[in-house]
């Protein structure tokens, strides 16, 4: 390898390992996706600051609270009210699910489990 | 220096390759969110469709609640005004009460799938939150329970008996739609059905990485198991409970005692068919752990307990999937 080869060489890095480290770390987006059934419904920045969201249910209004690295839901219609006592979540592969309103919340980054229970 | 800049290249490609192509839908049947990935398919309408199709069939069979027409589900034997004697069973309903009643037999009596009317006492109590139901009223409830009498193969006495299958029709749906997906050749899948995975072959010729929560509100990852063609269920009454005088209580019950069971926080079963997992987790939440332990001795079945007292005790057998 001669000198000119080395300079290549090392240009040549210095672009591509921040590309490739970019490339991995831009998936795991601090992003909540909420869905009504299998329809996307609403994106939410959750590096901004904490605030209140609305969305239609099948039950009539859910209302979110997200921001800050987190999300949950604070209000809903339904019988027992499993996903609006849940509480926070800020782990990808956490979920909220508003059964009775088919309602569901993920973080879009992407976990590194194919699934948990 | 080619060499160089090829493996640069080849690098910048693997990095390209990671991702896994796949198609995922949700479906809500049985109160539960289903999600379905589906690896390396060009096109899975047509078998989403029929996954949909199969589990609003198990949907139906298995509700409580409502009547379908042409439908004989366990609303119909409950509630039919029919003056026959006895009730000819749809095979595949049939087939989930003969396994609810195996896991009967075989739990002595606490696993029972026939004490609807005792589940629904807790069910109003867990709605109006006001209060724990007396010795007394879940034994009237008992009282009325109509038992299910086989007087053929698949033909039970039209006595309506109440009869609710929730430990069981989720797990044996999803095997059925795993069984579908296999005999389409659709072999890479991943289902999640609220507690209860089946995974298939995986995409990458590596095994699924699947992540048991902690059966409290913090839900981190304190084990994790690596899966191929595998059911994984978790059974546990840490979701769906209610708090009276700082006491919980949750939905499965023990019909023993007909109170809910206390051994454990979590369940965790493995097995190759899901709709014997799903029993089985229930079966063994519901069993001091070596009376558990004896249920499935000389079988292929992994478990991991999650004590009370947070302690967590597994099969050996769990070591080959850890």
């Amino acid at each position: 390898m001669n000198k000119s080869d080395k300079i290549l060489v090392s240009i040549l890095l210095t672009i591509l390992i921040p590309i490739l480290i970019l490339l991995n770390f831009s998936s795991s987006s601090n992003l909540a996706i909420v869905y009504y059934e299998n329809n996307e419904i609403l994106k939410i920045d959750l590096k901004k600051a904490e605030q209140e969201y609305e969305v239609n249910g099948y039950n009539g209004i859910v209302k979110i609270k997200a921001g800050n690295g987190k999300i949950k839901v604070v209000e809903e219609t339904s019988k027992n009210h499993i996903c609006s006592k849940q509480g926070y979540i800020d782990k990808p592969y956490e979920t909220i699910i508003c059964l009775p309103n088919k309602i569901v919340i993920k973080i879009a980054s992407d976990s590194e489990y194919d699934a948990t229970l | 220096m080619k060499k160089i800049i090829i493996f640069i290249l080849f690098l910048v490609l693997l990095t390209g390759c990671q991702e896994n192509k796949y198609l995922e839908k949700n479906f809500f049947y049985m109160d539960t969110y289903i999600n379905v990935k589906l690896y390396n398919v060009k096109n899975a309408e047509r078998a989403f469709d029929k996954i949909d199709e199969i589990y609003k069939e198990y949907h139906e069979l298995a509700d409580r609640y409502h009547n379908y027409e042409d439908l004989k589900n366990v609303y119909y034997i409950k509630n039919n005004n029919d003056t026959t004697e006895t009730i000819k069973l749809d095979s595949r309903l049939c087939n989930m009460i003969e396994l609810g009643m195996e896991y009967n037999q075989k739990t002595n009596g606490k696993f029972n799938i026939n004490m609807a009317d005792i589940l629904d006492v807790w069910a109003s109590y867990r709605e109006n939150k006001n209060g724990v139901p007396t010795i007394n009223e879940l034994k009237e409830a008992k009282n009325k329970i109509k038992p299910i009498i086989f007087k053929e193969k698949c033909e039970i006495l039209n006595n309506h008996p109440s009869i609710d299958l929730g430990a069981i029709a989720k797990g044996y749906a999803t095997e059925k739609v795993g069984e579908y997906l296999k005999s389409e050749k659709i072999d890479k899948f991943i289902i999640n059905a609220g507690g209860n995975v089946l995974v298939g072959n995986h995409y990458n010729n590596a095994k699924y990485k699947i992540g048991l929560e902690t059966p409290n509100q913090e839900k981190s990852i304190y084990k994790v198991l690596r899966l191929e063609n595998k059911s994984v269920v978790t059974s546990g009454g840490y979701e769906r409970f209610y708090t009276y005088n700082g006491e919980n209580y949750h939905h499965i019950i023990d019909y023993e005692t007909f109170y809910p069971a206390n051994y454990f926080k979590s369940v965790t079963v493995i097995a190759d068919d899901s709709g014997i997992a799903d029993a089985l987790s229930t079966s063994l939440f519901l069993l001091p752990i070596e009376e558990g332990k004896k249920l499935i001795k000389n079988t292929d079945v992994q478990v991991v307990w999650y004590i009370n007292d947070n302690q967590i005790v597994a099969t050996e057998g769990i070591s080959k999937y850890e």
